[in-house]
């Protein structure tokens, strides 16, 4: 029986993937009366990435050696564990905070939950360079360069002074 | 010559060696900042160059775009973060010589490799451009559609993983590139109705996510002592190549120069599919191909070159015919027409000014880049000493920034959040992941020219054996994929 190794989990995600873009291509029209349809790559470059994850599914083959290092095991300890769940819990704080609450506060919250719970910075440490970064990022971004930022009542508030 | 000369003559005023220095200067800003591409760039910019003079406008506005080109590889090689496509092949290696103390050689390799590259594409731009465009034009759909997928085989080939594997991550990109509206007639695809997903998934949540989201993960797992960078020399010199570094880089920059200046002159992101070729190339090439991937040094000065090579061949075909290569030389060709000129092959005849202005700026502009970029080697490098607790967060801020400007849209940073952890996950098990850019990069040229092709036929497939140039294509695809099979099965048999 085939071991289910990394490789091989990693290659059923794909499969997953392909194989739902698969279904929704196959509604699209695959031929039309001026040719090739909307449906025919999709279809066709879903069909080959099945079909080519089941090859890697039964041979994995050799792992590429691009991304140097990343393969090798890393040790891992209790302490090392509990800093990487952090930082996963950082990333939804990440994504949620861009959706709703705007650049200073998700730059503040993601640069204290990272500082202060997964790297034990001081209080005054993370605090002060949260505000650090969101300052830093309004001011030569939102401000000077016109970058668009993420949009909270903070921003907002601020733009109506310096705009 | 005489031309060239009156080039230089109209670049060397005041005005225009001021306005190609506001562009490479721009350029290179824009490339190192997160959110500021160029196009949107040359989009901001275009309306202020409405009332200054043509060939002006157009230096500068060609300055900020070849700018862009080396203010992308800082970012790339100190934070993991590229900039744009093209510079996704620097994070592999430069990153790497990043950590081993090696920040400054890699962007002073990058710099002058640049130069380089940059110079001989413009005396490419000089002295090939009316054969190459007559060349070019020869490319129909058919021809596209074969030149892609030899492209796609050829990295797949040059992969340092098992071919199924490789190949799996180029359909996966071509996958990838289909989501959002249909190009030739605008059905949405593969959207699940989420009306974020209507234009698809750009391009930069998704470079973001697989190389900079998921770099922080890895930073993440490791434990502080292991991933310590090695301080860069303190003393001036200590950020110039060392001798073994420049005699190593010799052969890459010049090959990758060479092969990016032609692939450069293909429409369709040449710069991008130049440096993954020279990427490849170099690790097929060199004899230490282990060091790919763990801080080789020709594994950075090839694809820059390439990279910078490309970014000038583009100039040909929209020069000399008015055919963009990508979306900015499309936003400058719209730069062009606005001012009144009108690229193609009357250009050389009808406004010589213009033409030999722009490649003489950019002659100026290299050296400008240049002068403007090694001295700031030392600053740049800084970043490196910055402990992790401090640098995560300043990258993700970076990545937020990137990310939400380019398309204004905070949907974009949950598909990047997204990628980050399928860029973790891919990356953890030995998955190639430049593929899958290169794949999404072409996959949208690829689809269009196939379509056109068989719409063309009828649906007949012999098309893309009908002309010499795409059959020639189609049997260097072939020859790859077997011969991709081939090293595998003698491991096997021995």
């Amino acid at each position: 029986m085939m071991k289910l190794g990394g490789t091989r989990i990693a290659t059923l995600g794909l499969l997953g993937a392909a194989l739902i873009g698969l279904w929704k291509a196959l509604e699209l029209e695959s031929w039309g009366f001026d040719g090739p349809g909307p449906g025919f790559f999709p279809q066709l470059m879903a069909g080959i990435c099945v079909t080519l994850a089941l090859v890697v599914l039964v041979f994995p083959g050799q792992a590429g050696e691009t991304e140097g290092g990343d393969t090798d095991d890393v040790e891992a300890t209790k302490e090392s564990n509990r800093t990487f769940a952090i930082y996963i819990a950082t990333f939804a704080v990440f994504a949620l905070g861009a959706m709703y609450a705007g650049f200073v506060v998700t730059t503040m919250a993601v640069t204290i939950v990272i500082m202060r719970f997964a790297e034990r910075r001081s209080w005054f440490a993370s605090i002060g360079y949260g505000i650090a970064c969101a300052a830093a990022g309004l001011v030569c971004f939102g401000w000077l360069l016109r970058v668009d930022l993420p949009e909270g009542p903070i921003e907002r508030k601020f733009y109506t002074y310096v705009r | 010559m005489e031309a060239l000369l009156g080039g230089f003559a109209t670049t060397l005023t005041l005005d225009n060696l001021f306005y190609c220095f506001v562009g490479a200067f721009l350029g290179t800003v824009v490339g190192i900042l997160p959110g500021l591409g160029p196009l949107t760039t040359i989009a901001i910019l275009l309306p202020i160059t409405f009332k200054m003079d043509v060939t002006s406008a157009i230096i500068m506005l060609s300055g900020i775009y070849y700018g862009v080109a080396y203010g992308g590889t800082v970012t790339s090689v100190l934070m993991r973060i590229p900039g744009e496509a093209s510079s996704v092949v620097t994070c592999l290696d430069g990153y790497e010589m990043a950590r081993k103390g090696r920040a400054g050689a890699a962007l002073g390799i990058a710099g002058l490799g640049s130069f380089f590259a940059g110079t001989v594409g413009v005396i490419g731009i000089s002295f090939l451009s009316p054969p190459l465009a007559e060349l070019v034009i020869k490319f129909g759909p058919a021809e596209y559609a074969m030149l892609m997928l030899a492209g796609l085989t050829m990295v797949t080939y040059m992969s340092s993983g098992s071919l199924p594997r490789a190949l799996l991550m180029a359909a996966f990109g071509l996958l990838l590139g289909t989501i959002g509206s249909d190009p030739l007639n605008m059905t949405p695809r593969l959207t699940f109705g989420i009306l974020a997903l209507g234009d698809g998934v750009n391009l930069v949540p998704l470079a973001i996510g697989l190389f900079g989201l998921s770099e922080v993960l890895f930073m993440a797992r490791q434990k502080p002592d292991d991933m310590k960078v090695l301080p860069p020399p303190s003393h001036l010199l200590g950020f110039m190549p060392s001798r073994e570094e420049a005699r190593r880089s010799v052969g890459p920059v010049v090959r990758g120069t060479f092969m990016g200046f032609l692939v450069g002159l293909l429409p369709g992101g040449g710069a991008v599919l130049a440096s993954f070729l020279s990427y490849g190339m170099e690790r097929k090439l060199s004899k230490h191909p282990e060091e790919f991937g763990k801080g080789a040094v020709e594994g950075l000065a090839g694809p820059e070159s390439a990279n910078n090579a490309g970014t000038a061949g583009a100039f040909v075909p929209l020069l000399c015919m008015g055919i963009p290569a990508n979306a900015v030389t499309a936003l400058l060709l719209g730069a062009f027409i606005i001012h009144g000129v009108t690229p193609g092959p009357t250009i050389l005849e009808r406004q010589p000014e213009i033409f030999w202005g722009v490649v003489a700026s950019m002659y100026i502009g290299n050296v400008m880049l240049l002068i403007l970029n090694l001295p700031l080697i030392g600053l740049f490098v800084r970043i490196l000493d910055i402990p992790r607790a401090y640098l995560t967060p300043m990258i993700l801020a970076v990545c937020l920034i990137g990310v939400y400007s380019s398309n204004g849209n905070p949907a974009d940073v949950v598909i990047s959040v997204i990628f980050g952890f399928v860029g973790y996950f891919l990356r953890r098990h030995g998955f190639d992941l430049g593929i899958v850019i290169l794949a999404y990069v072409l996959g949208p040229i690829f689809e269009r020219s196939v379509r056109q092709a068989l719409a063309i036929s009828d649906g007949d497939p012999t098309i893309f054996l009908h002309s010499t140039i795409s059959t020639g294509f189609a049997i260097v695809a072939v020859l790859l994929l077997l011969a991709g099979l081939w090293p595998k099965k003698k491991k096997a048999a021995g």
